[in-house]
C-alpha cells in the first residue's frame, strides 16, 4: 500500500523544517582540516616571474600605440646623449700658483698665508735647483691673501716680488695676491 | 674716513662693536690656537659677521696671523674688529650680491683709503668680477700712489680690462715707481697705455704668480 504523494511531500517538507542540532566544534575542525592540506603548486614569487617571462605571450599594439612607444624610446635616447654632452657644474675656478724666495743661508722656510691658516706646518718649501731657492706651489681659488715667508722658525720676510701688504696691526711684513674671477 | 652707511648696516656694525663680551655658540677649532682669555671675543666677532652674513673666514685668518706673529690679545681683538667693519661697508658700498673675494678686496681698498663712493662707481662701472680691481687700487695705495690717482685710473680701465691686463697695469706702475718715476705719473701712465692695449687681441696667459 502507498501513501499519496502530497501526504510524502508534505512530511518531507515538515522533516526538514525541523532544527538540526550541529556540534559547535564543527567550525573548528573543518578549518584544521583545510589547514593541513597540502598546498598547491606554487612557488615565490621570483619563480612566478621567472616562469611567466618564459611564456610566450601575445601582444597586440595599435599603430598609434606603437608610434607612442618609439616617441618615448627616442626621448629617452635623447635625454641620456645630451646629459652626456653637458659640460660638468662649474666650481670656483682655482689656480696654482709658484712662490719663489731667493734665500742662500736659509736652512728651512715655510710659506704662511691666508690660504693655510697661518700654519708654519702646513706649506715647507722645498730647496729647488740652486742652493738658494726655495719653492712651493699652492693652489688658489679667486680672493685677495696675505702670505709671508717664515724663515728657520724665527724670521718674517714678505715676498720682494708681490705687492706689500699694509698692515699696521702686526708690523711683520707680509705680501698679498689675488686671484682673479670669484664674482 | 667715516664712510657713509645706509640703515641696514648700521644695526650690523653695532652688533659687530658690542660683540666683544658676547658668548660665542658655536667657536671654529681653529681658534683654540688663540689665547684662552681673547678666544671668546674673537669667537663672537666671528658669529655676528656670520649672523649678518659676512664672510667669516677672512675674521679666522686675520686672527690667526696674530696669532702666529705672537701678536698681543688686544691686538689681534681690535684687528678682527677692525676688518669686519671694514667688510660691513665694503658689503654696503658693492651691494648685498658682492662675493666674499670681493668683499675682502673691497675692505682693502677701504682700508686704502678709497672712498666707498668709488667702490659703489666700479659696481656700476664693471660687469665682472670686482675682486681684482680692487686689489689692485689697494696695491697700488700701498706702493704710494695717492688714493685718487689710483682709483682715477683704476675706474678708467675697470669697464673693459680683463684681470689680466689689470695685474700687468699693476706690474708696469711698480716698475716704474721702483725706477724712479713719480707714483701718480707712473699711475697715469700705465693707464694710458693698458687702455690702448685693452681688448687689442687674446693674450697669452700669464704665468701665475703674485
Amino acid at each position: 500500500m502507498f501513501e499519496h504523494p502530497d501526504d510524502s511531500v508534505d512530511r518531507a517538507a515538515r522533516q526538514l523544517q525541523q532544527p538540526v542540532d550541529i556540534d559547535p566544534a564543527l567550525d573548528g575542525r573543518v578549518m584544521r582540516e583545510i589547514t593541513a592540506l597540502p598546498a598547491p603548486g606554487r612557488g615565490t614569487w621570483l619563480g612566478e616571474v621567472w616562469r611567466w617571462l618564459r611564456r610566450p605571450h601575445q601582444v597586440t599594439l595599435t599603430p598609434l600605440g606603437a608610434l607612442a612607444t618609439a616617441a618615448a624610446l627616442g626621448v629617452v635616447v635623447l635625454l641620456s646623449w645630451m646629459s652626456s654632452k653637458s659640460p660638468a657644474p662649474r666650481q670656483a675656478a682655482s689656480r696654482t700658483f709658484q712662490f719663489v724666495l731667493v734665500a742662500p743661508r736659509a736652512t728651512r722656510v715655510s710659506l704662511v698665508g691666508d690660504f693655510n691658516d697661518w700654519d708654519p706646518t702646513r706649506t715647507p718649501m722645498d730647496r729647488t735647483g740652486s742652493e738658494a731657492l726655495w719653492t712651493a706651489v699652492v693652489p688658489l681659488a679667486p680672493g685677495r691673501y696675505h702670505y709671508a715667508f717664515f724663515v728657520d722658525g724665527s724670521r718674517w720676510l714678505a715676498d720682494p716680488s708681490a705687492p706689500v701688504a699694509r698692515d699696521e696691526d702686526y708690523g711683520a711684513p707680509s705680501s698679498v695676491v689675488t686671484v682673479g674671477g670669484g664674482s | 674716513m667715516t664712510p657713509a652707511l645706509s640703515r641696514g648696516a648700521l644695526p650690523l656694525l653695532a652688533a659687530i662693536l658690542v660683540a666683544g663680551p658676547m658668548a660665542a655658540q658655536q667657536t671654529d677649532p681653529r681658534l683654540e690656537r688663540l689665547e684662552a682669555a681673547i678666544r671668546p671675543a674673537v669667537a663672537a666677532l666671528v658669529d655676528s659677521a656670520r649672523a649678518a652674513m659676512l664672510p667669516t673666514e677672512p675674521l679666522v685668518q686675520r686672527a690667526l696671523e696674530g696669532a702666529t706673529k705672537h701678536a698681543s690679545g688686544d691686538v689681534i681683538v681690535a684687528a678682527v674688529r677692525r676688518l669686519a667693519v671694514d667688510l660691513a661697508h665694503a658689503r654696503d658700498a658693492l651691494g648685498s650680491t658682492a662675493s666674499p673675494a670681493e668683499l675682502t678686496a673691497g675692505a682693502a681698498a677701504l682700508r686704502a683709503g678709497a672712498s666707498p663712493t668709488i667702490l659703489a662707481q666700479l659696481r656700476q662701472t664693471r660687469r665682472q668680477p670686482l675682486t681684482m680691481p680692487l686689489a689692485v687700487l689697494a696695491d697700488l695705495v700701498a706702493s704710494g700712489v695717492p688714493v685718487d690717482s689710483a682709483a682715477a685710473a683704476v675706474l678708467a680701465l675697470a669697464a673693459r680690462a680683463r684681470d689680466a691686463d689689470l695685474v700687468e697695469f699693476r706690474r708696469a706702475v711698480e716698475r716704474d715707481i721702483a725706477l724712479g718715476a713719480p707714483p701718480a705719473a707712473a699711475t697715469a701712465a700705465a693707464a694710458t697705455l693698458s687702455s690702448v692695449q685693452v681688448n687689442a687681441g687674446a693674450r697669452q696667459q700669464r704665468p701665475g704668480r703674485p
